[in-house]
C-alpha cells in the first residue's frame, strides 16, 4: 500500500501513535530520548511505558528528555527518499520541545526530498490524529492543508494526580496556574493555543474525572477523540465507556501516555484528547 | 449633669444612659460569657456585645449634641462598624431601629421612648433571616412591649418606661430556656438576651442614681484584628481617620472634598461632629483640608503601604498579575498554617480571626476596601462571623458577595472552586455549592460540664462537632474522630484533610492518622499544618 503513496508520514514518539495505526498507515516514528542519570533510552524503543513509570516512581531525581537530533531526522528522511517523493513530518509542539527545529534542520540536510515539517502545537494523541488525517489524504498538498487546518483545533484535556512533576520540569509557573501548593489539589489542564491553561482544580480524583467529562461535553462536536492514561487503565476504560455512550459510532481508542510526556505528567495522569470540529 | 427626674430624653441624657449601659455591661460581660450554650471555645457573646457597645459609644463621648436624634445616629453608626458576632450585629440593628424611630427629634416623651424601643425590636427582627424565639430578639420585643404598657399609664415617666423595659427584658430572659431546647439542655438562659437586659439595666441605673456614673473603662481593649493585605505594588496610601468638631458642619460638602483625595471614603455625622475615614496617598492634605472645617479629634493615620510592603518582602509574593475577572477574595482565618493555605489558594486579604476572636464589621470592611478589586467575595469561615460579614455589604461602594462559610473546610472548598476567568456571579454559585458539599469535623475539649444534644459532657473531655453540631465526646482524639467519620458514612467520601492545630502533639497526630487509616481504609488522608488555636484538629471530609 505504502509504495503506491507519493508521500510518507513521519511523526515522533510523543504522538503516542497506536501500533495499529502505525501498521495500517505505515507511519514512521522517530523516538525522543529519556535520560535517567547516565542512562539514555530511546522512547518506546529501549524502554517500555511500564518500565519507565517503574523507574520514574523509584527515581530520586526527575529524568530529562531530549529531542531527536537533526542527524537522526536526516537519516529517516534519507531512507524515505528512496521510496517516496516527499514526506509530511508532524511533531510535538515547538513551545514544548526542540523536536520541530531538529526536524527542519534534518530536512535541510537531505537534498532533493521535500519535507513538510508541521508544528502540531500540541502533545500526545492529537498528533496521531493529525498523522491519520495526513495518511488518508490524496496528496502532500491536501495533507498539509488538512493538517494545518486542524492544528488550532487540537486539544489535550489532562487530569494530573499531582502537579509535582510538571512543576519540577518547569513547564508550568505557579502564577499561571493559580493553583495552591499547600494543598494536594488535582489540577485539570488544557493544552490549547500553544499554552497550558488551568481549567479547574479539585480536591478529589473522582470529582476531577467528572469535571473532565463535563468540560469535554462543552467542547462537542469533535472529529477525533481518545482517552489517555499513565498507569491507570481501569479509570481510562471507565471514561472511554462514558464517552462511547455519549458518542455512539465514534472510534474512541485508549492510548498510553509515553515516557516523554509521562516525565511531566507523572503516573496516574488521565486525559481526554480531541480535535474540535 | 443629668437632672434627677427628667421630663424627656434629650441628647445629653441619652448619652449618659448609653455610657451607663456600657459601664454596667463591662462590669457584667463575663457573666454573659459564661452562658455559652456549647461547651466549645468560641466567640464569647458578652465580649462581642461589649466591644460592639464600646464602638457605639466611642464617637458619642466627644459629642455635645443637644438632640437625642444625633446621639442615636452616632450610636447606630458606631455599633454597625464595631459589630462583632451575631449578638453584636443584632445589637447594632437595635440601635439602628432606635435611631430611625427618633429621627428629627430633639427630646423624647415617655411615649416616644417606648415607641423607639418597640421600633428597635422590629428592626432587629427584620435584620435576621429566620428569627428564632428565645433569643435576644424575643427579649428586645418583650422589653418594647413592657415599655409601651408603662408609657400608657397616666403618670408615665421616662425612668418608669426604662424600668419597665428592663423588667420586661428580665422576665423574657428567664423564659428563654422554655423556648429553646438547646438552652434547656445546657441549663442556661440566652446569653444575647441577657446582654440586652444588662444594657437596659445600665440605662436605668443612670436615671436611678443621683450622681452620674463614674466612667472608668475597664473593658478589655479589642485586640485589633489584623488585616493583612496581599496587593500588587502601587499607591495604597494611608488609612486616615478622625472626628471633626465644629458648628454647622455640612456632611455632604465635607464628603465631597474628602472623596477627591482618596478612596474608601466614609463621612458621617452631625453638624457638630463628623466622622471621617479615608484611604489616601496624602494624609497631610486631608488633615489640612479637614482642619479648615473645625477642630480635629482622635486623629489616626496608618501607613497601609508599609504594611503592604512588609508583607510583600516577607513572603516574596512577586506581585500577582491582576485577576481577569476583577474579583478579589477576602477570608477570615486564624492560625499561621491556615493563613498560608488560604493565601496559597489566591486569597488577597486575610482578616485574622475566627473561633474565639470574632472580627468586627469594620475589620472586614477595611480588608474589603483594601483589595484592588471593585467586586469582592468575603468568606467568614465561622458561624458567628457570618452576620457581621453580611453587614459589610451596606458599608462599601464595592460589590460584596458573602459566602456563608461556617468552617475552615467550607472556606477552603469555596476558595478551591474560585476560577479567575469566571465572573463574580458564576464563581459565587459554584463556591456556595462546593462549600455546602464538604463535611466538617471539629475536635476540641469541653470548656465546662454540660448536657447538649443528648450528650453528657465533662469539662476537659474530647468533643467532636460534626457540621457545627456537638455529636460525640470521648477520651481521645482518635476515638472521637472515628465515631464522627462513622456517622458521616465513609463510603460516600474519598478524602479526609486533617488540619492540625497548636494543641496537637506529633504523637497524637500519628495516632489519629493511623486510626483513620485502619478503620477506614478506603479514605485518603492528607495532613496540613493549620496552626489554629483551641481546636487540636479540624477535619474536612469530601
Amino acid at each position: 500500500m505504502s509504495s503506491k503513496r507519493r508521500f510518507a508520514v513521519v511523526t515522533d514518539s510523543t504522538a503516542d501513535l497506536p501500533d495499529e495505526w502505525r501498521a495500517r498507515y505505515g507511519i514512521e516514528v522517530v523516538p525522543l530520548k529519556v535520560i535517567f542519570g547516565s542512562e539514555t533510552f530511546r522512547d518506546r524503543v529501549d524502554i517500555t511505558d511500564d518500565e519507565f513509570f517503574r523507574r520514574l516512581s523509584a527515581a530520586t531525581k526527575l529524568p530529562t528528555t531530549s529531542a531527536p537530533s537533526p542527524g537522526e531526522f536526516a537519516e529517516v528522511y534519507r531512507r524515505l527518499a528512496a521510496e517516496f517523493d516527499a514526506c509530511i513530518s508532524i511533531h510535538l509542539g515547538a513551545q514544548l520541545s526542540a523536536t520541530v527545529e531538529s526536524a527542519k534542520l534534518g530536512a535541510q540536510a537531505v537534498d532533493g526530498f521535500r519535507v513538510e515539517v508541521i508544528d502540531s502545537e500540541t502533545v500526545t494523541m492529537p498528533i496521531a490524529f493529525l498523522c491519520k488525517v495526513a495518511a488518508e489524504s490524496e496528496s502532500l498538498e491536501a495533507a498539509s492543508a488538512a493538517v494545518r487546518a486542524r492544528v488550532p483545533k487540537a486539544r489535550v484535556l489532562a487530569l494530573l494526580d499531582t502537579l509535582r512533576y510538571l512543576e519540577m520540569g518547569g513547564r508550568l509557573s505557579r502564577a499561571q496556574a493559580m493553583i495552591g501548593t499547600m494543598l494536594d489539589l488535582k489540577p485539570l489542564l488544557l493544552v490549547a493555543d500553544r499554552e497550558i491553561k488551568p481549567v479547574d482544580r479539585v480536591r478529589t480524583r473522582s470529582r476531577a474525572v467528572s469535571r473532565m467529562a463535563d468540560y469535554f461535553r462543552g467542547e462537542l462536536p469533535v472529529e477525533h477523540v481518545a482517552v489517555m492514561h499513565a498507569q491507570a487503565p481501569d479509570e481510562a476504560e471507565a471514561i472511554a465507556k462514558g464517552l462511547r455512550e455519549l458518542l455512539p459510532g465514534q472510534e474512541i481508542p485508549i492510548g498510553k501516555i509515553g515516557c516523554v510526556l509521562g516525565t511531566h505528567t507523572g503516573p496516574k495522569a488521565l486525559g481526554v484528547v480531541y480535535i474540535k470540529k | 449633669m443629668a437632672s434627677r427626674r427628667p421630663a424627656g430624653v434629650d441628647g445629653p441624657l441619652f448619652k449618659q444612659a448609653l455610657l451607663g449601659s456600657l459601664t454596667w455591661l463591662s462590669a457584667n460581660h463575663e457573666e454573659v460569657n459564661r452562658l455559652n450554650v456549647f461547651p466549645v471555645p468560641d466567640g464569647d457573646t458578652g465580649t462581642n456585645m461589649l466591644l460592639t457597645l464600646q464602638s457605639a459609644v466611642e464617637d458619642i463621648r466627644e459629642s455635645n449634641a443637644a438632640e437625642v436624634s444625633k446621639i442615636a445616629k452616632l450610636a447606630s453608626h458606631g455599633s454597625l462598624m464595631g459589630a462583632r458576632g451575631n449578638s453584636g450585629v443584632i445589637l447594632s440593628q437595635i440601635f439602628r431601629g432606635f435611631a430611625r424611630a427618633v429621627e428629627g427629634k430633639s427630646s423624647l416623651t415617655p411615649r416616644e421612648l417606648a415607641d423607639a424601643f418597640e421600633e428597635a425590636a422590629n428592626a432587629a427582627y427584620r435584620a435576621v433571616n429566620k428569627p428564632t424565639e428565645g433569643t435576644i430578639l424575643t427579649v428586645a420585643r418583650e422589653a418594647g412591649r413592657a415599655a409601651a404598657a408603662a408609657a400608657s399609664e397616666v403618670d408615665a415617666t421616662v425612668p418608669g418606661v426604662i424600668a419597665a423595659a428592663a423588667g420586661g427584658a428580665r422576665a423574657a430572659v428567664t423564659k428563654t430556656p422554655s423556648q429553646l431546647q438547646i438552652l434547656r439542655d445546657a441549663g442556661v438562659v440566652d446569653a444575647g438576651g441577657f446582654g440586652l437586659q444588662i444594657i437596659l439595666e445600665g440605662m436605668l441605673k443612670t436615671f436611678e442614681q443621683a450622681e452620674t456614673f463614674h466612667i472608668d473603662m475597664v473593658a478589655p481593649k479589642p485586640k485589633a484584628a489584623q488585616v493583612a493585605l496581599d496587593l500588587p505594588e502601587g499607591g495604597w496610601g494611608y488609612c486616615t481617620e478622625f472626628l471633626i468638631e465644629g458648628a454647622a458642619l455640612d456632611v455632604d460638602v465635607i464628603r465631597g472634598e474628602i472623596e477627591a483625595l482618596g478612596n474608601s471614603v466614609l463621612v458621617v455625622g452631625e453638624p457638630e461632629l463628623v466622622k471621617v475615614h479615608v484611604h489616601t496617598d496624602d494624609p497631610t492634605r486631608v488633615i489640612t483640608l479637614a482642619g479648615g472645617f473645625g477642630k480635629l479629634l482622635k486623629l489616626n493615620v496608618g501607613d497601609m503601604s508599609t504594611q503592604h510592603k512588609r508583607i510583600l518582602d516577607s513572603e516574596g509574593a512577586a506581585g500577582r498579575p491582576p485577576r481577569a475577572n476583577g474579583v478579589g477574595l477576602v477570608a477570615v482565618v486564624a492560625g499561621s498554617g491556615l493563613v498560608d493555605i488560604f493565601r496559597g489558594l489566591g486569597v488577597d486579604a486575610i482578616v485574622e480571626g475566627g473561633q474565639t476572636m470574632n472580627p468586627s464589621t469594620q475589620d472586614m470592611l477595611t480588608a474589603v476596601d483594601g483589595v484592588p478589586y471593585d467586586e469582592v467575595v468575603l468568606l467568614p469561615n465561622n458561624g458567628n462571623v457570618v452576620l457581621a460579614a453580611s453587614q459589610v455589604r451596606g458599608l462599601t461602594k464595592k460589590k460584596v458577595h458573602v459566602i456563608e462559610t461556617h468552617s475552615v473546610p467550607q472556606g477552603v472548598a469555596a476558595v478551591v472552586a474560585f476560577r479567575p476567568e469566571r465572573s463574580g456571579g458564576e464563581n459565587v454559585e459554584t463556591m456556595k455549592a462546593e462549600a455546602a458539599r464538604v463535611q466538617t469535623i471539629e475536635v476540641t475539649h469541653a470548656v465546662r460540664d454540660t448536657r447538649s444534644n443528648g450528650l453528657k459532657v465533662k469539662k476537659g473531655d474530647v468533643i467532636g462537632l460534626v457540621n457545627d453540631k456537638l455529636e460525640f465526646a470521648g477520651g481521645d482524639y482518635a476515638e472521637v474522630v472515628n465515631k464522627a467519620l462513622g456517622k458521616l458514612g465513609p463510603d460516600a467520601y474519598e478524602l479526609v484533610t486533617v488540619y492540625r492545630g497548636q494543641g496537637a502533639s506529633d504523637e497524637e497526630l500519628a495516632q489519629l492518622e493511623s486510626a483513620i487509616r485502619s478503620s477506614f481504609p478506603g479514605l485518603e488522608v492528607e495532613v496540613q499544618q493549620g496552626g489554629q488555636q483551641h481546636y487540636p484538629f479540624i477535619l474536612s471530609v469530601e
